[in-house]
This record gives C-alpha cells, sequence and structure tokens, in this order.
C-alpha cells in the first residue's frame, strides 16, 4: 500500500488509538517529547520481535523484524544507553537509539550515539591481531592468531611475575568505561602496574574536591537547582554531557539560573543568563569575591557551616585557638577573604565587578539549591587549577547545597560499583615509581603523562607495557618524547595496544590487538549523573540476540567482525594463561564456582554480580521470570536507588555502635563490624583509632552522624594533609596565580586554550565516525580581531604559527568575538595522522612525514582526506580535506605539583605563519620539554622532605589499586607503618 | 477570520512541527539520528544545525537553527514536481515518492529553504518527510527521540491541546521566509532573525567554519552573506553544510536551444506575416524551421540528460502532475515538435502552401515554447532573481533574437538582409534593453539584488558581459557581416543565458 491509497485520517485515528490499546494491554508506553500519542520507543515488551516500517523503501510499507538489543554508548565518558536495532533476517546491527530504560540518559542522546553505526561498519577498522614484523614504527605487520599473540604475551608476563620483576607490567588505560573490572585483574596479578590518563584529564578538580570532602568528583543535581553555576561546557561536551544538558534545560525550563564560566564562548555560555569569560586562571579569584562577599555580608549558611565545617580543627591548628566560638572563626574567615573584592576578581579576570556582583547575589539567593560543575576546564589548565574546584565547591560549602535537592552530591553517593565475584584480596607488594613518583605525594592518580621523562630519568624498563582506549602519543603533551621512547626497546620490551582502530601509539605498537566497540563488549557502568545510583550493561548485541535464538555462545569472537574481541575474555584468557595451573595464585580470580578448575565465563561473572550486587535486581528480574542477568540483557540498565540525599547527616543505627570511642576531634570509632555493602564504589581508608577500632562517623551537636570520609570526618575547609605534607600556604581554599597568569607571560605571549571539546567528537575515538567527521573536521586558532588586527593576521583562515615553549604549529585563524582578547583557544579534538605508508584510519587522518634530528622532531603533513574506494560508497563522497592541526605535540609537560594534573594552557607566541611554513607544519625539540620536565619538578615539594611520617603518600588519599601499607612507606626512610 | 480557518470538532489531522531553540544546544544529534535512521548519504543531509556568532565580546551569542523541510501547507515543491513524487499528505506531511522521482530538480530549485536534496544512492530526490514511516505506527520522529534537551517536538496542529499547538498558538514563533506564501508547519521558538534569513550572517573568510571546512563542490552556493552582513548586529556564520544550485550548464543550454527552437520559427514568421518574407522562401518553408526542429530536439535531450532518472523521462507525459510547469512545458515542446514536423512534413511533400495556415497553431505553440520557462523559473519560488514579471517577455525577445541570429546565418537572398539585419537588430536593442532594466533596477528582495550582484559583478560576470557585449558588437557588424553577427549574438545569448540561470541560484537559502 503506498500513500496514494490511505486514508490517513483513520489512519492517524488508528495510531491514536492505539497508545490506549498498548497500555490496555498492559505494555509499556514511553511517552515521546511532544506529548502525543506517539511513543518514542517501542514498548519494551515487544523489544524481541518489533516490526518497523522501512524509510528507504517508502511509501512502499516494507516491514522490517527487529530486535532491540541494550548496550552503553563509548563515544564518551556518559556511558549513555543505546538500543540496538538488530535485523532478524540479517542478523546485523541496523541502527542505535536510546535506551529509555537508561536512568542516566533517558533514551536521550548526541551527536555520537546514532554514530555508533558508522563505527562498527568502518571499513578501515582493525580486524585481525596483528605483530610487529619491521621496526617499532616503521608501519609493517603480519596477522597473527589469537593463541600466538597470548601466549607470547602470556610468558613475558608469567616471566616478569616469577622473577619479581612486578613493576616491569604496565596497563596504560585512558577513559576506561567501565567500573573495576580492570583493576581487579591488576590486582589479581599483584602488580602495581595501573596507569591512567587521569593527569591529562580531571586530576585537577578532583584533588579540589577530595581535599573538601573525600571524594573526588562533584555530582551536580542540576534538574531540581535553582542556580547552575559551571565552570564547564556541559551543554556539549565532558562528563556527562548528554545527560547534565538535559537536566541544566530542565532546570532553566523551570525557572533555574545558568551562569557560566568559559573563556571561549561555547554552546553552553551562549545558553547563560550570565556568561562569564574570565581570563584563564583566575577562576578562583572570583569565586573568592563571591565567598567573601557572602561571608562579609553573612548571607552564609551559618548552622550549615557551625555542623560541617572543621572550623575547629583549623582556629587551633592554624590560628592556636582552642575553643574558639563559631563567631569568632566567622570574623577570622572573613579576614581571611578580604581582600578577595569585586574589584580584585575584575581586575584579576577582566570580568566586570558589577556582573560579578550580580553573579553573587544568585549565588547567595540559590541557598541549598546551587549546582556547581567543574571536572577539567579552569581545574585542567591551570598551575593551581585545583583551587578551582576548591574555590567551586567553597560556594556549596559555604550555601550548605552539599548533597541536597538541587545542590552539589559527592559522585560517591551517586554512584553504584557492584561488588564482584572473587575479588581479589590481596594488594600489590611494591610501589610503582614510574607511576606514583615520590616528588608528587599528593596527585591523585598516576603521573602518567611524565612516563617519557621518569623512565628517562631513573633508567626505566617495562617489559609489557599495555595501552588501551589510550592515545599517548597523540593525547599527551610532549608525544614526541612518547614516540622516542615507544620505539626504544630499552625502555619497552613489549608493546601491546588493545584498539578497535588505529591510532597514533598504536603505529608504535608490538602488538595490535582489535577491540570491540561499544555494541561488541561487555562492561558494567556508574556514573553520577543526578541524585541516583544505577548501573548500566555494556554487551556484545550480536551475542544477546543469538542468544535470544536460542544459539550458545561462549566466546564474543564468536558474534563480532573479523577476530574483533573484547577485553574481559581477553584478560581471563590472558591471565588463565599467565597461571594456568594457578601456582602464582593468580588464576583463582577467574576461575569458575560453578564448575572449578574451569575458566570462569562472563555470564558467570555477571550473572553472580547481578544476583548478589545489586540491590533491587533480583526482585525485578523475578518479577518478569527472568534472570537478574537475562534482566540486564533485556534491559541493559537499573537503578539501584533514587533521592540519596544527605548522606553524611544520616545517624550512625545502633548496631554499627559497639564500644564506642570518641576522640577529641568528635570522630566516632566502634568496634562493630563494617555492614557488608555490596556498592564498592572507592571511598578513603579512615584511620581506626589506637586500639584498632573502625571509625563509624563524627558526632555533630550531641548526634553521631555518618560525616563525611575525611580524616576529621568533616568538611575539610582547612586540609591538615596538605598543611603536614608541606603546603600550609594552600591548606584552606586560595588563589593560586597561574603559571599563565598575566605576570608570568612576557609582553608578547599570549594564553592558548588547548583543551576545548567539540559537541560531536570525542578525543582520538571518534575519527572512524563518517557522520561526526563530517560535521568537524578542523581546528583553527580562536582569536580575537583585536588580537588578529595587532599581529596582522587580516583574515579568518590566514595561518598563523603557533610557538609554544619547545616548539611550534602552524594552524588556520578563526578571528572572533567569542574569546577574550589576550588569549587564543585551538579545540584539542582534531588533527589526527598517520605516518606516510601506514595504514590508517583514512576518513580522519592526515597522512604526514615524521623526521627527527637529535632532539628536534618535526611533522609535516603531506595529504589530507577526500574520497576514496572501500566497502562503503560514502568513503568516495568524503567532500572535505581538513582533519585539524595536532597541536598537542608542541606542549611541554606541566605537572601541578600538588594534584599532579596536567596544566594544559600554554604561554605562546602567535605570529605571522612565515613565507615557508605550511599548514600543520609542527617542530619540537625534545631537550627542551625535558628541560621544561626539569622546570616543574623544582615546584616540587617530595616525599623525601615532606613526608611527616615516613610515606610516600597519605594513606587515607584514594589511588587505583593501592597496594599493601607496607610499600607506602619511603624505601629510605625508618620504618614507619605509614600514619 | 473566515469560518473555513476555525476549528472543525473533529477537525482532520495535520501534523505540524515545533523547534524551540530557547532549548537547542545544537549538539547536532538529530542530524545524525536522521543519517542513521533515513541511511542519508555522505554529502547531503535531510537536517542539519546551522550557527550564527552575534555580537561583540563580551556580548556575544552564538544562535542555532535546526534547518530543514519546512512541511509547507502550500509546497512549491509539490507544485513544481512533474510526477507528484513530491506530494502532500492530507494530514500535512509533505513527503515523496522515489519510485516516480524523474531526478528533475525542480522540486530543490522550487524549495525556498534548500531542503531538498538528490540522493546520491539512488539518485532521487528525498528531505524530511516528519519520518512518516515511523508516525505511521506511533512512533515519533528520530531526531525528537534523540534530542537531549527535547527540542523538536510533532504535533497536531488541529489537536488544541497538543504540545505544538499550545507553542504554535500561544508562544512567539516564527516561520522561515513568509513572504514565500509556503506557509510552513515548522514552527520555531525562540529563533533568531540572524539565522532565520539565510543573508544575515556573513560568510567568514577563509573556506572555513569553526569547526569544519565550508567545502569545495561541485555547483556549490556559497553560504551567508558575502559582503559584511544583512543586519546591523554582527553576525557571523559559525556552522554551516555546502549548499549546491540544482540545475547546471545544462540547464542554462537549455534555455537556450529552446530560444533558438521558438525564435527560429517565430522571426520567419514575424517577417512574414508583416510581408517582408515571402511565405515561399526556403527560410520560412524549411530552413527556419528545421533549425527549430533541431534545436528543438537538443532541448528534448537536455532535459533528458539532466534528469536524474533519464529512464523516466516518459513519467512527465504519462503520469502528469498539471500544476508543474516542467509537465505542462513538456506537453507545449511535444505539441511544438508536432506542429513542427507537420510544417516540415508538408514542406517537403511540395504543400509548403499549407504552412502559413498551420502557423495560426504554430506562432501560439512557438510563443509559449519560448516564454513557459519564466513561468518553470517562477516556480522556484526562492530564487527572487527569477520572479520578474518582464521574464516571459524577455524570453519571447530573447528567442526573436536568437530567431534572427539564425537568420542572419541562413539568409542569402539579399533582398531579405535588410529586414533580418532590422529586426534582429530591434531584437538585440530590446534584449540590452531589458538587461540594462534588469541590472540598473533596484532590486525588491536582499536575495534577489546579491543574485543580480553575482551576475553581473561576480562570479558570473564574465558570462554576462559576454552576454551583453557580443550582442551588442553584433549591432557594429551585422550591416557589414550578417553571418558573424549571428554567431556574435547566439554565442552572447547563451553567455547571458547561462549567468542568468547560474546567479539565480547563486544565493544561499538556509
Amino acid at each position: 500500500m503506498t500513500n496514494r491509497d490511505m486514508d490517513f485520517n483513520e489512519l492517524n485515528r488508528r495510531v491514536s488509538a492505539a497508545r490506549a490499546e498498548t497500555e490496555a494491554r498492559g505494555e509499556t508506553f514511553y511517552p515521546g517529547p511532544s506529548r502525543v500519542h506517539l511513543a518514542s520507543f517501542p514498548p519494551k515488551e515487544r523489544w524481541n520481535d518489533w516490526v518497523e516500517l522501512d524509510s528507504k523503501a517508502w511509501p512502499k510499507r516494507v516491514e522490517h523484524r527487529s530486535m532491540l538489543v541494550p548496550t552503553t554508548c563509548f563515544n564518551c565518558e556518559s556511558a549513555c544507553g543505546l538500543l540496538a536495532y538488530v535485523d532478524r533476517d540479517t542478523l546485523q546491527v541496523r541502527k542505535f537509539e536510546g535506551n529509555p530504560e537508561h536512568p542516566g540518559s533517558r533514551g536521550r542522546n548526541c551527536a555520537k550515539g546514532p554514530a555508533t553505526v558508522t563505527q562498527i561498519t568502518d571499513p578501515d577498522r582493525i580486524l585481525h591481531p596483528l605483530k610487529r614484523v619491521g621496526d617499532r614504527g616503521e608501519g609493517k605487520w603480519a596477522q597473527v592468531s589469537w593463541d600466538e599473540a597470548l601466549d607470547d604475551i602470556a610468558g613475558r608476563i608469567r616471566r616478569a611475575l616469577e622473577e619479581k620483576r612486578h613493576h616491569e607490567i604496565m596497563y596504560h588505560v585512558g577513559r576506561p568505561g567501565e567500573d573495576g573490572f580492570t583493576e581487579r585483574v591488576m590486582a589479581a596479578w599483584g602488580v602495581d602496574g595501573h596507569n591512567s590518563h587521569t593527569n591529562i584529564c580531571s586530576s585537577g578538580a578532583r584533588a579540589g574536591f577530595h581535599f573538601w570532602m573525600g571524594m573526588d568528583r562533584p555530582s551536580p543535581d542540576h534538574a531540581n537547582a535553582k542556580l547552575m553555576l559551571l565552570v564547564s561546557s556541559h551543554l556539549e561536551a565532558g562528563h556527562y554531557f548528554n545527560p547534565h544538558a538535559q537536566r541544566i534545560m530542565e532546570a532553566k525550563k523551570n525557572g533555574a539560573k545558568l551562569v557560566v564560566l568559559d573563556t571561549r564562548l561555547s554552546n553552553t555560555a551562549t545558553h547563560a543568563d550570565h556568561w562569564l569569560s574570565p581570563y584563564p586562571g583566575s577562576e578562583a579569584a572570583i569565586f573568592l569575591a563571591i565567598a567573601s562577599w557572602m561571608i562579609k555580608e553573612r548571607r552564609h549558611d551559618r548552622a550549615f557551616v557551625r555542623r560541617w565545617w572543621n572550623w575547629q580543627e583549623y582556629m587551633e591548628a592554624v590560628k592556636g585557638r582552642t575553643g574558639a566560638s563559631f563567631e569568632d572563626f566567622e570574623r577570622v574567615l572573613e579576614e581571611e577573604y578580604r581582600e578577595y573584592t569585586f574589584e580584585y576578581a575584575a581586575a584579576e579576570s577582566g570580568v566586570d565587578a558589577r556582573t560579578l556582583r550580580e553573579v553573587a547575589e544568585l549565588v547567595a539567593s540559590a541557598g541549598t539549591r546551587l549546582a556547581t560543575h567543574s571536572w577539567r576546564s579552569a581545574a585542567a589548565g591551570n598551575l593551581g587549577g585545583w583551587q578551582v574546584a576548591r574555590t567551586l565547591f567553597l560556594l556549596n560549602a559555604l550555601t550548605g547545597s552539599v548533597a541536597t535537592e538541587g545542590g552539589t552530591f559527592p559522585n560517591s553517593w551517586n554512584k553504584f560499583v557492584p561488588k564482584p565475584i572473587r575479588l581479589p584480596h590481596q594488594h600489590p607488594k611494591h610501589w610503582n615509581e614510574m607511576t606514583w613518583p615520590r616528588e608528587y605525594p599528593l596527585v591523585l592518580m598516576e603521573m602518567s603523562f611524565l612516563l617519557p621523562h621518569l623512565m628517562k630519568e631513573r633508567d626505566g624498563y617495562l617489559d609489557v607495557y599495555f595501552t588501551r582506549v589510550y592515545n599517548p602519543v597523540w593525547t599527551n603533551p610532549d608525544g614526541f618524547s612518547w614516540m622516542e621512547m615507544l620505539t626504544d626497546a630499552k625502555r619497552i620490551g613489549l608493546h601491546v595496544a588493545l584498539t578497535p582502530t588505529w591510532n597514533e601509539s598504536a603505529f608504535f605498537a608490538d602488538y595490535v590487538l582489535p577491540m570491540g566497540h561499544s555494541s561488541e563488549r561487555h562492561d558494567l557502568t556508574s556514573y553520577e549523573q543526578y541524585d541516583g545510583q544505577w548501573v548500566g550493561f555494556r554487551q556484545p548485541v550480536l551475542r544477546a540476540a543469538r542468544e535470544r535464538l536460542g544459539e550458545t555462545i561462549s566466546d564474543t569472537r564468536q558474534v563480532n567482525p573479523g577476530e574483533v574481541w573484547e577485553e574481559n575474555e581477553f584478560w581471563m584468557d590472558l591471565t588463565w594463561r599467565i597461571d594456568p595451573d594457578g601456582s602464582l595464585g593468580i588464576r583463582e580470580f577467574f576461575e569458575s564456582r560453578k564448575h572449578p578448575g574451569k575458566k570462569m565465563t562472563l555470564d558467570e561473572y555477571y550473572g553472580w554480580i547481578f544476583d548478589h550486587s545489586v540491590p533491587g535486581l533480583p526482585d525485578a528480574a523475578a518479577a518478569e521470570g527472568v534472570t537478574p542477568l537475562e534482566f540486564m540483557r533485556r534491559y541493559g540498565a537499573f537503578e539501584v536507588a533514587e533521592k540519596i540525599g544527605r548522606v553524611y547527616e544520616e545517624r550512625v543505627p545502633d548496631p554499627e555502635l559497639e564500644d564506642v570511642h570518641m576522640d577529641e576531634a568528635g570522630r566516632v570509632f566502634s568496634r562493630a563490624d563494617n555492614p557488608a555493602s555490596p556498592n564498592v564504589v572507592p571511598l578513603p581508608p579512615l584511620e581506626p583509632d589506637a586500639e584498632g577500632r573502625r571509625r563509624v562517623g563524627v558526632q555533630v551537636e550531641g548526634e553521631i552522624l555518618r560525616g563525611f570520609p575525611t580524616p576529621s570526618g568533616k568538611l575539610e575547609f582547612w586540609s591538615r594533609t596538605l598543611h603536614d605534607w608541606g603546603w600550609p600556604e594552600l591548606a584552606t581554599p586560595t588563589y593560586v596565580k597561574s603559571h599563565i597568569h598575566r605576570q608570568n607571560l612576557d609582553q608578547d605571549q599570549m594564553c592558548l586554550i588547548s583543551t576545548f571539546r567539540l559537541p560531536v567528537q570525542i578525543h582520538t575515538r571518534s575519527a572512524n565516525a563518517k557522520w561526526l567527521d563530517e560535521i568537524a573536521h578542523t581546528n583553527p586558532l580562536w582569536i580575537h580581531p583585536a588580537d588578529a588586527a595587532r599581529l596582522g593576521v587580516a583574515r579568518t583562515g590566514d595561518l598563523v604559527r603557533v610557538q609554544t615553549e619547545i616548539g611550534y604549529f602552524v594552524v588556520k585563524s578563526w578571528i572572533t568575538e567569542g574569546i577574550r582578547p589576550g588569549v587564543v583557544a585551538c579545540s584539542h579534538h582534531m588533527g589526527r595522522w598517520k605516518p606516510e605508508g601506514h595504514e590508517g584510519q583514512r576518513l580522519g587522518m592526515a597522512t604526514v612525514a615524521l623526521d627527527h634530528q637529535g632532539s628536534t622532531w618535526g611533522l609535516s603533513r603531506k595529504k589530507g582526506v577526500g574520497p576514496f574506494e572501500s566497502s562503503d560508497p560514502d568513503t568516495m563522497r568524503v567532500w572535505w580535506t581538513d582533519v585539524g592541526v595536532h597541536q598537542n605535540l608542541t606542549h611541554a609537560v606541566h605537572p601541578d605539583p600538588i594534584s599532579g594534573a596536567h596544566c594544559w594552557h600554554q604561554a605562546v607566541r602567535v605570529l605571522r605563519a612565515e613565507p615557508g611554513d605550511k599548514y600543520g607544519d609542527i617542530s619540537v625539540d625534545i631537550a627542551r620539554s625535558h628541560a621544561a620536565y626539569k622546570k616543574w619538578l623544582e615546584f616540587t615539594r617530595s616525599a623525601d622532605d615532606h613526608s611527616p611520617d615516613g610515606t610516600r603518600r597519605p594513606y587515607w588519599l584514594l589511588r587505583p589499586v593501592r597496594p599493601e601499607r607496607s610499600a607506602y612507606r619511603l624505601p629510605d626512610r625508618g620504618t614507619g607503618g605509614g600514619d | 477570520m473566515p469560518a473555513t480557518d476555525t476549528l472543525p470538532a473533529t477537525a482532520p489531522f495535520k501534523w505540524a512541527k515545533v523547534i524551540d531553540h530557547t532549548r537547542c544546544i545544537g549538539c547536532h544529534a538529530c542530524t545524525t539520528a536522521c543519517k542513521s535512521e533515513n541511511d542519508v548519504p555522505l554529502s547531503v543531509t535531510r537536517t542539519y544545525v546551522k550557527y550564527v556568532d552575534t555580537g561583540y565580546f563580551p556580548q556575544a551569542r552564538r544562535s542555532f537553527q535546526v534547518t530543514r523541510c519546512n512541511q509547507c501547507d502550500a509546497a512549491p515543491c509539490v507544485t513544481a514536481c512533474p510526477t507528484a513524487a513530491m506530494h502532500r499528505r492530507p494530514d500535512g506531511i509533505v513527503d515523496f515518492d522515489k519510485s516516480i522521482c524523474i531526478g528533475c530538480k525542480a522540486c530543490i530549485a522550487a524549495c525556498p529553504y534548500d531542503a531538498i536534496f538528490i540522493n546520491p544512492n539512488d539518485h532521487s530526490a528525498e528531505k524530511c518527510n516528519f519520518c512518516a514511516h515511523r508516525l505511521d505506527i506511533g512512533l515519533e520522529p528520530a531526531c525528537s527521540v534523540v534530542c537531549p534537551t527535547q527540542a523538536i517536538l510533532v504535533g497536531d496542529m488541529n489537536d488544541p491541546l497538543s504540545a505544538v499547538s499550545e507553542i504554535i498558538h500561544r508562544d512567539a514563533v516564527a516561520v522561515r521566509r513568509p513572504e514565500k506564501e509556503t506557509r510552513p508547519k515548522l514552527f520555531y521558538k525562540g529563533a533568531d532573525q540572524v539565522t532565520l534569513d539565510p543573508l544575515a550572517a556573513r560568510r567568514p573568510d577563509g573556506g572555513i567554519f569553526m569547526w569544519s571546512e565550508q567545502g569545495d563542490v561541485s555547483h556549490q552556493v556559497p553560504s551567508g552573506h558575502p559582503g559584511r552582513w544583512n543586519n546591523s548586529a554582527a553576525a557571523v556564520l559559525a556552522y554551516d553544510i555546502p549548499h549546491r544550485a540544482p540545475w547546471d550548464w545544462r540547464v542554462s543550454l537549455y534555455t537556450f536551444t529552446k530560444s533558438v527552437a521558438a525564435g527560429a520559427y517565430l522571426m520567419p514568421l514575424l517577417l512574414a506575416a508583416l510581408g517582408l518574407l515571402p511565405w515561399t522562401t526556403v527560410e520560412w518553408g524549411v530552413r527556419g524551421p528545421l533549425v527549430a526542429m533541431i534545436g528543438l530536439m537538443l532541448t528534448g535531450g537536455l532535459l533528458v540528460w539532466d534528469l536524474e532518472h533519464p529512464e523516466r523521462f516518459w513519467m512527465v507525459l504519462l503520469k502528469p502532475q498539471w500544476k508543474s510547469w516542467l509537465v505542462r512545458g513538456g506537453f507545449i515542446i511535444t505539441a511544438y515538435g508536432a506542429l513542427l514536423a507537420a510544417h516540415l512534413g508538408l514542406a517537403f511533400m511540395g504543400r509548403a502552401d499549407l504552412t502559413p495556415s498551420l502557423a495560426w497553431v504554430g506562432g501560439p505553440l512557438a510563443v509559449l515554447s519560448a516564454v513557459y520557462t519564466a513561468y518553470l523559473f517562477a516556480q522556484a519560488k526562492g530564487r527572487d532573481l527569477w520572479q520578474s514579471p518582464l521574464l516571459p517577455a524577455h524570453l519571447l525577445v530573447q528567442a526573436f533574437m536568437a530567431g534572427g541570429a539564425v537568420l542572419l546565418i541562413l539568409v542569402q537572398d539579399p533582398r531579405l538582409v535588410g529586414p533580418v539585419v532590422g529586426f534582429s537588430g530591434m531584437s538585440v536593442v530590446l534584449h540590452l534593453g531589458l538587461v540594462a532594466g534588469e541590472v540598473t533596477m533596484a532590486h525588491p528582495t536582499a536575495h534577489a539584488t546579491l543574485a543580480a550582484r553575482n551576475m553581473v559583478w561576480g562570479r558570473y560576470a564574465p558570462w554576462f558581459w559576454a552576454g551583453v557585449l557580443l550582442p551588442a558588437a553584433a549591432l557594429l557588424v551585422v550591416a557589414s557581416v550578417p553571418a558573424a553577427a549571428g554567431l556574435l549574438v547566439l554565442a552572447g545569448l547563451f553567455a547571458y543565458e547561462h549567468a542568468y540561470v547560474q546567479a539565480g541560484q547563486s544565493v544561499p537559502l538556509a
């Protein structure tokens, strides 16, 4: 039947009635945004066999039958739900939509969700395990079997473990996109080899939050806020873009105000009631001015501050005033921040004082409905950037908007990491100086981006080095130093790149092992996106689909394209081969409980978790007559709880109070066992009292409450940790003048913001997504017209040379009013490349020539992108030629001495391109980058000199794959146990 | 309000769409969800998000516009489509049927919003159709569902309780280019004039936008205003897609060959009717009509060649949608071709004496053949340059000019040269006069002004000036070397047609 034969009124009446019929049948009607009879998704009861009409054959009504199988997006960190439409005839994925059963993303997605389908059909993806045959980096590969690769890698790891060379094993992960699986593997191996990307990402902000509340990330309850104060661009990027954008807009529609601090005009800034474009690094001065005014005007929540700040500890330790009154403290506080006037902040930031005063009024009147957020942005840009987060949270702490409705939660209370089966009990016995060097005792995450320098300084060697969702050559600053390290057999014995696609670091690997995209792998996720806790399940959708059809799939390679695998099964198999007989004590963690002696299957692993560790899930599954695992395979996500509220105000229940001891600071300790919790979300270990009692809470105004997992049990306005480890001047929220503060720049230097994201790309993961590349494919340098005129850059598109401290890059200019004069910005989401003669992603990588002479390295662009023949006719329609410029190569490492975060902002000279300059030219002297490393090393206060207790690091600070306590001891410093 | 416009108790369904730009965050999710749902290839798109940056630091903003088919109640694409492949469903959805699309691109030319494109996979026209295949089974369109901020709503305009009705009737909404009288059923809430008006924002230099290239594709229509901006606020286009003009040189050439086809018959007819050319001359009897016939066959050939589905050209005549001037024109030139065949047949059978009587039909058909293109172009509602009331007359003049030029080349009898030169000269002078009017008169819209500027001083200036100067030169030499003058006139005419046809399409619509 076609349009010509239809009675449309009849049709529409029938469709309208369908809603009532759906509901009458007891099926789920998913209301859409339009609030009409149309559903946004098919009823979940019909996901097994859904009939839809073919859009291509339209208006002929050709039917397609699909199975709708949920999974989790991997095109950023938000872990939004996806529903794969698996064609019942071809058993291939036709498209991805959102998953309405996902509590975080609620069925909606950004551009990157639907684009997943282009990644799984990417003609350039890697389909088979590859082994290097030429020199490292030469681009010659041979296809090998998985068995060969696994045996080789496992053999090396086993030898290393047997020879007690644990520190020569390293797993280096970018955004993990999962909770706990791989850390469990490292723990099982007993290897302190976990390395992350986090110090080039969120460590700055994490430190700021962690020193306040013992938890390291914010979870703003945007939807219920009265004021949202963002140091971020969460309407277009970042953690957690789509879930947060939904809720920010929801709140705006309910009358909430939005204040955005972003030096460049972002899509988020354009929606703000107040867009503040501060000079980079001055954000903390703005927050302190707001705080100062609130304190002076007594607009803060005095009851909250009195109850929950560790003000007594501060008054005693810093002011030497035992028994000081709260009013005394308020007077001290007022005095401490007196200098931070609006005028001072205006002078520092360039934002006028009147606007700051207006924003302050909004903050003060938001009360407990102040939702703030900072993830990377300024906290990742500046020396002392962690104080941006610390001073931002000061506003929550002043308004009492901590874990309140519409306020800001600590992430750990809005996150649920279910405890896995056979959780390894052991901790690594050694300490890895390559990831946790003693010069940086307070960092929250590994000093990953310093690896080439640390290896060089300490003559390091890694026998097996895994990279996964991690592309250090491209993503990290100073990528040429990484190339040098990765090509040096004296430093890296075997580099195994686990990746679905080619990347700049995989070019320098020994094995390239293809791993699945989001719909081709298992993972568990749970992220703090609103005041609730949920667990999301990523799964290979074709495996789930074929199992529904009665097939038994025991290995994800059976359903993935080519020989593409997934990490979960890879790690299990690899571990089994490392310890085939169990003699190393590792195998047991991957051994089936149901079938002793056999390798655990993923069904057993996840089945156990869903049976035992996700409260409410077994009941929900039973109500549908399925197992919890089947439930998760069917719906993909489960909300464990919502409206968590103010955990710190909860009274500690009596059963937990046994032989209680309360110390002078009001901390309460108990002999009662810690009630078993299925949620193993990382929390700091709290010191027991001298008799070994466990800390259960803190006494506040006569009540024993949960408090915060900080040393004091309170919100730490003053951090004894920072004070005792050598940073007394930074122990309270304060303003650190950034390395790119104007007083640190020469007259002809400007600040380069190099970190901003684009809404449709995701780091180095999305260059294989044709629809995304079509939308965004270059990264010109944003420059204000006044600066452009001053520098003689006449027109947008003119080439400029951007000189950093170690080299330069040549890029096009984008002359715009959307950037503060004196500041330039260049998105980091571009500039992918492949060396001449290498395979790579033809959609999104320029072909380049690499060369180096001595310590000077260069990269020059030989060819952009263009149409090419492939299995996909669309690749002949690539109409764009540019893929942008890889600026990070020209950045030196800038580790913040406290947070360890790389301080991304660059002091640069922007010049008109010189006559010989070509677009995309890059030149770097890595001797200068090593000198920059040494210069920044001088800012540190090493544990050797400042550890108050002979340990490498405060034990209570969060740390992935925490080693045994004895490993915390500095080797050449006494016998302290680490207190 | 007339009674018919009030809402009947059981009003029929009328689908409408609201895009709420107070919510849109410019994330492009709708773009890729649509590509996925409808399998839309690279290089074309059914929907995308345009960005415009406005203001001076620090008072600057970015405006978004989700840009797509407007589901017009008076849809120009439907009117222009020769086969009803583009059609409006009774429930208001402007839908399409690729199985009967001939790929003439008349719908693309007609759409004032540049919302239609030829899919390179199947060579048929497509656009946003509301995801009709989803609506009809009770699902919201893919873009509505994916949108993180729920900025895209659909609903029944005739249902007063629907969210879209509420917004359309209670909020300040806008539509794109209401002056085109298309009555869009896509309503923008919170839209910004700098995005609604395709010329409000300045095109950035350097061939780039904020994070993409402006593109360098065939028949590209560069986005934004090439000068400053059509707005006193500083507005710069920050993101757009490459747009393309539908009709290439083949259509320019078609207008030329059609002028020749009409004129080669009309000019001898005019001279003969005035007694300046005996009915018995070979110019009237054979040569003129033969050239006309050749011109007409070339015209038809070019028309078919320009189709994306040439094998379906017959649908114009056998599945006609009568409002389409492509259909009407098709029948006119078919009839004219038949008339010319009859004329030539009679001439070859030695019954040339009957041809003057045939001219009572042939004359009007030739005139219609010459001028119908003006109506065809006028159906391209967004192309303001072509919306000229003088265009029919001008095309007729051009036909005479072409006919005159043909005669200048063909005529050998010295007695006939004088009148031919005279009338050719007059047609050239008339043509130049009309062109002078086109150039010197102010244009009623920014679009037409820019199109005229592109024609006279911009990208098409070489063609335009050839179109003016070659015929002018012909006037100087026509008395001495008439055949050379004829060639100059023909060359000039083609150059002018090309400039006019291409410049008419050179202004961005989205």
